[in-house]
Formats: structure tokens, sequence, C-alpha cells
């Protein structure tokens, strides 16, 4: 790429798939960009950069890095003097150690352990407990203690126990961070939709600019073929086509004309219109999605992660383990230093780090994993939520479905007739009339006078003066010589009879399979469509015979989803389109294609970046075996603690046996994990992976 | 055991040394793209890049795999 | 080559030839009668033959071309020559001292041919001079091509690599004459140990400044594997050679430390030049060279970064293991102990990651000798640090302590891991860097893997026997708590197990030799070939394996 004239600089990041390119001016020609990355084999499509929040610097992120960098140092070298006084250092050479301990440790905790500190010190102030309390309450603890007999000269101090607690909880803190960071709202994908400014047609005739937010109803604008509506609006002057597939799914353009009531965000497809505007930017079509939106992600809010509701029950019940132990074993020795010593052995011991490794680590390992099969994660509740999905529910329109293709059926077979069918054809720019163009084969008849009338369709004359006209059907059947009835766009040469187009929308590549592998794993699937119940239904039965509902509005899907929840069902919506945004973000768990709108992609849940529906059985499958991984790990947590608390309440746990142990059951958790990269299926052979020196993967 | 006066020391600030450098390695972003860094030897052609310095990025694609 | 230089540059280099000579002067005058002496006139030489080379084509025109359109290649060929000569002298050095231990006839009764002075010649020449010219060479190949920047020196490259290989003549001169510090790999005198010092420096800060001009915002993870060797290198140099010299006309100097202190500084220093140079060094060339040769990428890049920051915290406290049963305290022992045993996370991480690479390409490594040294060089990185770490633990250490056995793993290690991944990245290197089609001969590639296998297995195998022996033996006691074999009852229990080592040493050796032949014949012999700028290294691009028929 970076060979092209018009193109400065390129890198590629095969990580995150993305290639940024430079382009030699600023106004460069996007489009023969991304024709040519799709000629050399690798399709692209645009992101804005605040698509993707990991854009940016992750200031956060790397300062929890730095930490971890910096207590894993203090750790080694600490555990290393440590290692020395456990092998028998004698007692001058050990009070040495102790005390380079301390100069290390001190700081080294403080600086690190300072996320603990705040967050433990936030919640206390607001009058409760999350899980840094007792970890903080460790680490000053220990620190403490530690401080107290390296300046008694004592045996045993716990430094070492600290800086390798640190260093676990920054690592499953760090990956917690990553996995929460990508979660954000589909709110700014949505007002990228909006227009932005209009052009008004004033009383006296002159055409100027208006804001879009200073529209009124009752202005009259014009709005150019190519542009969006930007608020409610009826025609009054000319005719046009109109695509609404963005706001209601319905899969061909539209015909309006005067009197017609469009929606803001329609697509102006042929003609100039005048139209007068019937409400403001804030109660038009698009502020109504805003709303719906906004009331579904505050549901969504409400779902507590496991992890959480892990943390909520560990919190109190260590504390109670830790405090019982000191005042036993107060009362059984009379030595506070003991009791002390113990009671923080039972606090280190029960690691949180397992504990909050448990989830982090599997999620980010199943987010990797996603990643390879090209579907992005973009929240890690997600992956928890789509585990627990029982039903899901299909937008057409998009998502099921792709470009519209032509049926076959009932084409004259004349073909002479094709060839000039092919050759009108090619000249529109309509949907409707690409689609015929490509599914002939490429014309050569020779056409004069070839006009498009807005609204009507595209005609021509023929060689010997017979005129031919292609699109609506009253409008071709005034030049034809008999009418048809039927579907589609009909098409007549002068003095022939009409004859009908029947369009028909081709699959995704994959959709049969994904709801087949859906329907096996015990989920039930149905489609959610805002078109005609011909196309819906005849969709429905190509994937088997599934349930659909067609016509509904963004609204109605809502309602049908909630109408799921209702009933205790957990749905998971496939969508593209920017009338399903707000269904994508009131279901229990959503997913979209990369081919979807902006608001869709971010209102979603999971983007599958190639063509095929496959990736979608492929998360959920993914999704349940990273559950059964997080609950494994869990168990694992919880057999450690079991064998630990009681031995450290026994004052069985020195430093040297609570580091190990730590360490140990850490490693496991994350080893548990790791097992998710292994195994599994992938969404190819739909997919390419990338391979530079050109073999093919086994 | 007095060689530790020099032992320990030189070692912490070894260490030190190489935590900086790994704290130097993070913020100049050398593992933004592991798997990219691993294949690009591979397709290297084999002489040096005439550096073209040009304004930050403006746009960024992804692509499908 | 010279005439790759600017007038200016060739200029520069005159007048610190004539320096280093002056200096070579002034010892061979100021040292009169003592070893000294004689290395001033070694280094007079030297520099002087530098010196006249230069001044004869000082005239030369000047390049005409681009120099940063280019990579800087010149050092890196001379280089892997140089470490060639080195492996071939060295070696031949290794064969003869096994050889005096089985028949001590050998000595020919003179002074500087005695099992003392003739082994540090093989061990320095092997580590520094063949394994220290190979990693200068392939570091300054990989750094640049994985920077896309040509080196950033004309004549510090230059100034690195002969002035290591004096550091290394002086070394080897100085041993045949009987001058040493006594310290395992660190045996040169305080002059030498300056001259490293500055040489290595200026490795260093070039290093540094070829990567602060990459034109490839990523460093590739061999060049962290690189600058650490190079930089804890010139810090465990300078620690364990700090001594005083008995006088600045002489060569002999007293060490700053003593006794058990000294000891532990020593082998502080020896066991983390294993872990520095014979280690991160070279699997510095193994994660270049091996995706390379493959044509695959590492199999996990985040686990090479791991494991090398694993490596380079857990070594450093991994040297008293040397020093088990000895005057040390026992607690400096075990931590020597645990940490060796840690270390072995890191170093199987490596291993296997690089085995894991060639994963799909088995058939590969089958067809391809070169490859096969490789992977062979990464199975025995594996085994050598678990035989290490194994060893450390002080129980099994009792047995091995002082025995062939410890031999053995270094063999196995020097033979097995280090010098079969030198000869894998220079067979890979060589077609590339003089742009011929082809090596010479596969055939001969082929006939080096085998024995060089083979020698390193009859090697490690009569040493894993005679270690075992000679520790049980020394270990056995009668009834009455006595010992129950002499020292020379061991001696001759021996016996047959040298004559295996100098075997398995001279196997070796021959492969080393045809190595050399190979890639002289293949400068001079093999046609260039027209530089295919899109796919520089390739297995397969013209190069059959194993050629048809043969």
């Amino acid at each position: 790429m970076g060979k092209l004239p018009q193109i400065n600089a390129t890198r590629v990041n095969l990580t995150l798939r993305r290639i940024e390119i430079r382009p030699a001016a600023a106004d460069a020609d996007l489009e023969g960009i991304l024709t040519v990355l799709s000629q050399i084999g690798h399709p692209a499509t645009l992101i804005e950069t605040a698509d993707m929040q990991d854009a940016g610097t992750d200031i956060a992120g790397n300062a929890l890095l730095r930490a971890m960098a910096v207590a894993g140092f203090g750790a080694m070298n600490v555990m290393l003097m440590s290692v020395s006084v456990w092998a028998g250092a004698e007692a001058p050479m050990r009070d040495v150690f102790h005390v380079l301990s301390a100069m290390i440790a001190v700081p080294v905790v403080v600086f690190s352990g300072r996320f603990f500190l705040i967050s433990a010190w936030g919640a206390l102030r607001g009058g409760h407990v999350n899980m840094d309390v007792p970890i903080t309450l460790a680490l000053i603890l220990a620190l403490g203690l530690s401080l107290f007999e390296t300046l008694r000269g004592g045996e045993e101090v716990f430094f070492d126990a600290a800086l390798t607690l640190t260093f676990f909880l920054l690592i499953g803190r760090y990956l917690d961070h990553r996995m929460r960071r990508r979660a954000r709202s589909a709110m700014a994908g949505l007002s990228r939709l909006t227009v932005k400014n209009a052009l008004q047609v004033c009383p006296d005739g002159q055409v100027r600019s208006v804001a879009a937010e200073d529209i009124t109803p009752e202005m009259v604008l014009r709005i150019p073929a190519g542009e969006r509506m930007p608020v409610d609006v009826r025609i009054l002057r000319g005719a046009t086509d109109l695509d609404r597939a963005l706001v209601t799914g319905e899969s061909l353009p539209v015909s309006a004309g005067p009197g017609a009531e469009i929606e803001a965000g329609a697509m102006n497809l042929t003609g100039p219109v005048d139209v007068i505007a019937l409400r403001a930017m804030s109660e038009s079509f698009v502020a109504d999605m805003s709303r719906m939106l906004a009331t579904a992600e505050e549901g969504r809010g409400r779902y507590v992660r496991i992890a959480d509701r892990a943390a909520r029950l560990y919190v109190p019940v260590i504390h109670i383990l830790a405090a019982v132990t000191f005042v036993g074993w107060y009362f059984a020795t009379g030595d506070w230093q003991r009791s002390a010593f113990i009671a923080i052995s039972v606090l280190i011991v029960t690691c949180p780090c397992a504990l909050a490794l448990a989830v982090p680590v599997a999620h980010v390992v199943a987010a990797g994993r996603l990643m390879r099969e090209g579907i992005l994660l973009k929240d890690g509740s997600a992956l928890e939520r789509l585990a627990q999905v029982d039903h899901a529910a299909f937008d057409k329109t998009g998502t099921l479905t792709t470009d519209t293709v032509m049926l076959r059926a009932n084409l004259p077979d004349d073909a002479v007739t094709i060839a000039v069918l092919a050759t009108l054809a090619g000249h529109s720019a309509h949907p409707a009339a690409t689609a015929i163009a490509r599914g002939l084969p490429p014309a050569t008849t020779v056409l004069h006078d070839i006009t498009e009338t807005p609204g009507h369709g595209v005609e021509g004359r023929l060689a010997d003066g017979r005129a031919v006209r292609l699109g609506r059907a009253s409008w071709v059947g005034a030049i034809a010589s008999a009418d048809c009835n039927g579907e589609g766009p009909a098409f007549a040469i002068e003095g022939k009879p009409m004859v009908r187009i029947p369009l028909g929308e081709s699959l995704r590549e994959g959709a049969e399979a994904a709801v087949s592998a859906l329907r096996t794993c015990g989920i039930g699937c149905e489609i959610l469509s805002g078109d005609t119940e011909g196309p819906v239904a005849r969709i429905a039965l190509q994937l088997g015979g599934l349930p659909y509902a067609h016509g509904l509005s963004p609204a109605g899907k809502v309602a049908r989803l909630r109408s799921f929840e209702g009933d205790g069902q957990r749905v998971l919506m496939v969508g593209d389109g920017l009338n399903d945004t707000p269904a994508l973000a009131a279901a229990h768990v959503s997913i979209s294609p990369a081919s979807a709108t902006d608001a869709g992609r971010a209102a979603a849940d999971f983007v599958f970046l190639g063509a095929s529906l496959a990736a979608v059985p492929v998360a959920l499958r993914l999704a349940r075996r990273t559950a059964r991984v997080v609950r494994q790990n869990f168990g694992l947590a919880i057999v450690y603690n079991c064998i630990a608390v009681p031995l450290a309440m026994a004052g069985h746990v020195t430093p040297l046996i609570a580091a190990i142990a730590m360490s140990a059951s850490s490693v496991l958790v994350v080893a548990n994990s790791l097992r998710l990269n292994r195994g599994g299926d992938t969404v190819a052979p739909a997919v390419r992976k990338w391979n530079p020196t050109g073999e093919v993967p086994a | 055991m007095n060689v530790l006066i020099v032992l320990i020391p030189v070692s912490l600030a070894m260490g030190i040394v190489g935590v900086a450098a790994f704290l130097w390695s993070l913020r100049a972003e050398q593992y933004e793209d592991l798997s990219g860094d691993a294949e690009r030897i591979l397709y290297a052609e084999d002489r040096p890049i005439s550096s073209k310095k040009s304004e930050p990025a403006q746009r960024k694609k992804e692509t499908p795999p | 080559m010279i005439a790759q230089l600017r007038t200016g540059e060739r200029q520069f280099a005159l007048i610190l030839s004539g320096m280093v000579a002056l200096v070579g002067l002034a010892m061979a005058a100021v040292g009169q009668g003592d070893p000294m002496g004689a290395h001033g006139w070694i280094v007079l030489l030297f520099a002087g033959v530098v010196f006249c080379l230069l001044l004869r084509s000082l005239e030369d025109p000047e390049p005409s071309e681009d120099r940063t359109a280019v990579y800087y290649d010149d050092p890196t060929k001379v280089g892997i020559l140089i470490s060639l000569f080195w492996a071939v002298v060295a070696m031949g050095m290794g064969v003869w001292v096994a050889s005096q231990l089985a028949w001590p006839d050998l000595r020919f009764d003179a002074a500087w041919s005695s099992f003392g002075r003739i082994r540090p010649v093989h061990t320095s020449g092997v580590i520094f001079g063949f394994g220290g010219n190979a990693l200068i060479a392939t570091s300054f190949h990989v750094m640049q091509r994985t920077s896309r920047a040509r080196l950033a020196g004309q004549i510090s490259p230059w100034f690195v690599l002969l002035g290591f290989n004096l550091f290394c003549i002086v070394a080897a001169s100085g041993y045949l004459m009987g001058v040493t510090q006594s310290k395992e790999y660190a045996e040169p005198e305080w002059y030498a140990d300056i001259w490293l010092v500055i040489v290595w420096v200026t490795y260093f800060t070039l290093y540094i400044r070829t990567l602060a001009r990459r034109n490839e915002p990523h460093i590739y993870v061999a060049n962290w594997y690189y600058l650490a060797f190079i930089l804890v290198m010139a810090i465990l140099h300078i620690v364990n050679n700090l001594a005083i010299p008995a006088s600045f006309t002489g060569a002999k100097s007293y060490s700053a430390f003593s006794g058990v202190q000294d000891a532990m500084i020593q082998w502080w220093y020896g066991h983390n030049a294993v872990a520095f140079f014979l280690t991160a060094g070279f699997l510095g060339m193994l994660y270049y060279f091996l995706p390379k040769r493959a044509e695959r990428p590492i199999y996990s890049y985040r686990l090479s970064i791991l494991s090398f920051w694993g490596i380079v915290f857990f070594y450093i406290w991994v040297g008293s293991h040397h020093l088990h049963y000895t005057a040390l305290p026992q607690w400096v022992q075990t931590l020597g102990m645990t940490f060796s045993v840690m270390l072995l996370i890191p170093s199987w991480a490596s291993a296997g990651n690089a085995l894991m690479t060639l994963n799909g390409a088995w058939h590969k490594v089958r067809d391809d000798a070169v490859l096969r040294f490789m992977m062979v060089a990464a199975v025995f990185y594996g085994l050598s640090t678990f035989e290490g770490s194994f060893m450390a633990v002080r129980a099994v250490n009792s047995l091995s302590h002082y025995t062939d056995w410890t031999v053995g793993h270094v063999h196995s290690g020097a033979m097995g891991w280090v010098a079969m991944i030198v000869f894998g990245s220079i067979y890979a290197v060589v077609p590339l860097l003089w742009r011929k089609e082809t090596m010479y001969s596969w055939k001969l590639v082929e006939w080096h893997f085998w024995l060089a296998l083979a020698g390193t297995v009859v090697y490690v195998f009569a040493m894993w026997n005679s270690g075992i022996t000679q520790g049980l033996m020394w270990r056995t006691y009668t009834e009455s708590g006595t010992l129950a074999y002499s020292f020379t009852d061991t001696l001759v229990a021996m016996h047959p197990y040298y004559i295996a080592r100098a075997f398995g040493g001279a196997l070796f050796l021959t492969g080393a030799i045809l190595c050399a032949i190979n890639v002289v014949m293949t400068i001079r012999r093999v046609p260039e070939r027209v530089p295919e700028l899109d796919h520089p290294t390739s297995s397969e691009a013209g190069e059959p394996a194993v050629p048809a028929g043969e």
C-alpha cells in the first residue's frame, strides 16, 4: 500500500487487524483506497477513531502497568533476600536483609499499591466496603508489623508477602481494566448519524443553510439527492426514491411523492424534493431513538458482574475470619504480636489474587481468542451475558441478508430482451436497477436518450425508435401493451407486454449454518424485521421455518424483547441498522456485523468483522466455555481458600508458605484460563487468515 | 559475606536499569502489535527504509481476518 | 572494503591505529623482560598491519553511492570469517588439550604447551573468539535488518571488531606465556581488561545509536537480548576484574577481593557470563535466524518478551551454585540454588517457543540441514538448562562438583546449543550477505551437521559416565571409614573416557573445518545472484536443501 502515490505512509497492526494510512493530501479518495485494499485480498471497513476507545493512550492502563513492573521488581529483590534469610542467614546478616527489604518494600507498596489504598478509602468514606478494603488492610498491617519486627530485630517479616500480593493483585486489576475499557455508550455513534445542516427554502424563494437544531415545524426544506432527511418531514414537491432500510429495515427503496411522510434519517436517493418539516429535531425519529437507547443502556448498567457478586460475599467473610483468628489466639496465648501475625497471615493467604484474577484472566484470554476469529468484544460483562442466552432474535435487512439480488423466475427467454433490460438497468443508480444489472450478463445493446425520472424509473430508446422503460409499474404500463401483476419493478419494450422482475434478497454467508448451530445449542431463533411481510416470510422459510414478526418499528422491536424478558428468557439480538439500535441495547446481549451502521456497531456488545454469520455460534460457544472456566477458577480459588484458611488460622502459615501459596493459586487460575486458547471452533473457512508468505495455513 | 556490600547494590542497580528499560518500552508503545512485530521480519525488504516524516494519522481502517 | 570509507574516515582510522600502535610500542618498551613487553610487540604488530592496509588504500576513490540506502555489511562479513577462524583454532586447541589428558606426553615438554596454559586458550578462544565474533557479527546484521537502518558508524564497527580480536589475541598469547589472573573466563590481565572496556563501551554506544536512528518503530525482541548481553557483560567484566597491578610495567595484578569473597565475585561473574554471553546473546541470534529460516513467525512473541525479562531478573543470583560445599556460607549457596531452579521457567519458555515455531515446518527441518542445526540447538538449550538447574541442587552437586559431569554440562551447552546455533545462523546468512545463489555444497552442510551432533553426543555421554564414575569413586568409603579409592585409581578409570572425549571433540572440530571450507568456497566459487529484494532469506528459493541425486 505504501507504494501508491496518494499514500504517504502506512503501518499495519496485525494484532488489532488495523491498517493506519496517512494520505498524501487531506482530501484523499478513501473509496479508492478501500477498493485497492479489497483487490489485494484484504477488504477493509473504515472506522472512526472514536469508535474504538482504545485508540487513544490508555493513561490509566499504563499507570497500572508501571505499578505492576515496579511491584514485580520489588517483589523479586525482596524475595531473594527472604530466601537468603529462610536459608539460614545468621542474625546480623538477617537484620541487614530485613532493613534492605523494608527500604525496598515500603516505597514500592506505597507507589504500586496506591490504587487499592485510594479505592478503599473512597469506599469507606462512602460508608460501604469493597474488595480493596481487606486488601489495603492486609498490606498496611503486614508492612506495619514487619517494620516493627525489623526494628526489634525479630525473626520473621512479611515484606515479600506484601509485595507479592501487590504484584498479583495489580495483574488482576490491569486485566480487568483492559476489559472494562472497551465498554462505552452508543450515544456517540448515534449522534454522528444526525444531519448537521439543511437547506431552507425561505418564503421569498431564497435558499439558505440552516442548522438542523434550528429547524422548526412548518419550515420548508430542500433535500438534494444523496442526503438524509434531517427531521421528520412531508414531501411538498417532487418525487423520488427513498432508502428507508436504515430506518425501517425495508429491503427495497420506496418511491414517494407529494404528501408522503418520511422519518428523519431516511436517505433521499434519486431526485431533489422540497419538504415541509413536521417536527423539530429533538422530537424526530433519531431523537426518539436516542431516548430509547439511553433507557436501554441504563437497564444494562444494572447487570452485576460475577466478580462483583463474588466480592460482596468475600469481603465480610474474610474480615470476620481475621478478627476471629486474632481474638482467638489472643485469648489462647495472650501474645498480641503473635495473634496479630496470625490474623494478618489469614488476611494475606486467603489471597484475593486468585479471586481477583479468576474472571479477568479468563475474559482476556477469551477476548484474544475471539479477536483471532475476527470478533470484537466490547464489554467484559458481555461474555458473561452471552453465556446465559437461551433465545436469539435476528434483524433481517443487512443482518440475515446482504445485497438485493434478482430472482430469475419469470424472465423472458428472449436474449435480446434480456440484453436491453441489462443495458437499461446499467444506466441507473437505483439499488433495484443495479441489482438487476448485476444479475444479468453484461449488455451490449445501444440505447439512445436514456433518462431517469425520479420516483418512476429509467427509460431509453432503441435504435428502431421504440421506447423501453424500467421502473414503477404504473409508469411502465404507459408504453406496454399489457399489464402484469406481481412484485418488483416492471420492464417493457414499447408495444410488448410488461414483465415484472421479482427481486429477492440473498442470505448472508453462513446464515443457515448459524441458525441451525444455534438451534442445536438449544437456542430458539426468530426474526424481528421492519420490512413488509413478503420478504420477511421468504427469508424465514429459507432458514428452516423460523417464527417472524414483520413491520416492527424500533419501539416495536424493543417491546418484543421486553416481553421475552418478562417471560424470563434472555435474548441475544443480532442486528445492524439504525432501527435496531435500541433493540441492540435493550437485549440481554447483542452482536452486529462490521458492515452495520456506526450506531449499530456502537450499541452492540460484539462486532464480527468477517462476512459470515458463523461468528454468532462461535462467540456463543466460546462464551459458554468461558463461563465454565470462570466457574472452575472460582472453584479453584475456593478450594485453595478452604485449605489455606484453616492452616492460617491454626498458625501454620509462615511468610514463606504464604508467598508460595499465593503464587501457586494465581498461577493455577491463569493456567486454567489459558485453556480457552486451545480447542473450540473457528469461523473459517469463510475467514481468511493473514499470511504474509502466501502460504495457506494447514 | 562482606562482598555482598558490593554485589547487592550492583545487582539492585542493574535491576533498576532493567525496570527503567521496561517502563521506557511501555511508553514507547513497543507492545502494541505483537503479531505484526513477529511477522514483520519475514517480509521486510533487504534494504533500509528512507524515513518520510508526515503528520499524525487521520484515518484508521479495520480489516476482517 | 577500505574503499567503502570516505577519505576523512580513512584518516581517522589511521590516527586510531597509529595511537594503538604507539601504546603497543610503549608497552613493549616499558614492559621489557615481562610478558607485557611481548604483548606490546603483538599490539604494535596488529595495529601496524591495520595502519599499513589503510595507508595502502588511502588514495583509493571514494564510494559514490548513497550509503544510507544500503546496509553496512562489511564488518559482518569479516566478523563471520574471523569467527570461523577462531572456531578451527580454538576447537583444535580443545582437541589437543583433551588429548593431553589421555596422553600427557602430548605436552612435548615445553612450558607454553602445558595443560594449564593451553586450556584457557581453548576456553577463551571458543567463547570469546568463536562465540564473541559471531555475536558481534550477527548483532550488526540483526540490528540493521530489524531497524531498517544502516549502522550508526563507519569506523566504530571496525574498531569494535578489530579491537575485540586484539583482546582475544592478547589473551591467547598471554596464556601461552603464562599470563593469567586464574579467574575462569576472566583470565586476561589488567591492561587487556581495560582495553576490552574501551571496545565494549564503543560497541554499546554503536548499538544504541543505531537503534536510535531506526526507521522501524518497533525494536525486535532479538535486539533486547543482544543489548542485555552487551550491557550486563560490561558491568560483570568491570566488577570481576577490579584489580591492582603489581606495577605498571608488568602483567601481574592482584584482585581487589580475596578469599571466599573473591570466589563469590568470580562466580557471580562466571555464571552471569554464561547467562548473558552464552545464553542471552545467542538467544538473540536464535530469535532472528530461526523464524527467518523457517519462514514462520515466532510462535508466541509475547512469551519471548516475558522470558527475556524473566531471564534478566532471575539469572543474576544464580552464581553461588558453583560454590556448593565450599567456604561460602550455606545460605548464599541456597540462594543460588533456589534461583537456579526458578530459572528453568524462562529458559524452557524460550526453548519451547523456538520449537513450537517449527510446528508446521517439520518437513523443512527434515530437508534443510541449516534449520536442523537451529532446531537441535534449541533442544540442547532446553536439555542444558534442565541439567544445569538439576546440578545446582546441593544434593546433586555433592556428587557432581569438581567432576567431569560439570565439563559435560558445559560442553552440552557449548557444543549442542551455542556452536550449533552459530553454525546454523552462519549458513543461513552467508548466501544472503555475499549475494550468492546458494552455499557451495549442501552435502558438506549435512556432513557438518551429523559430525557436530555425533561429536556432541559422544562427548557428553563420555563425560556423563566419567563424571558420575569419578563422583561415586571419590565418595566411596571402606568399612573403616577411609576412602576406598585413591586419586590415581580414579584417573586410571577415566582414561577411556578421556580418549572418547578427545574423539568427540575431534569429530566436532572436523565439522567446523568443513564449515570453514564451505564458506570460503561459497565466497570464491559460487556465482552471484541478482538480489531479490522482496525475499531476502529463503531456504527454498533456488536452494535445494539436499541436491537431488547426491
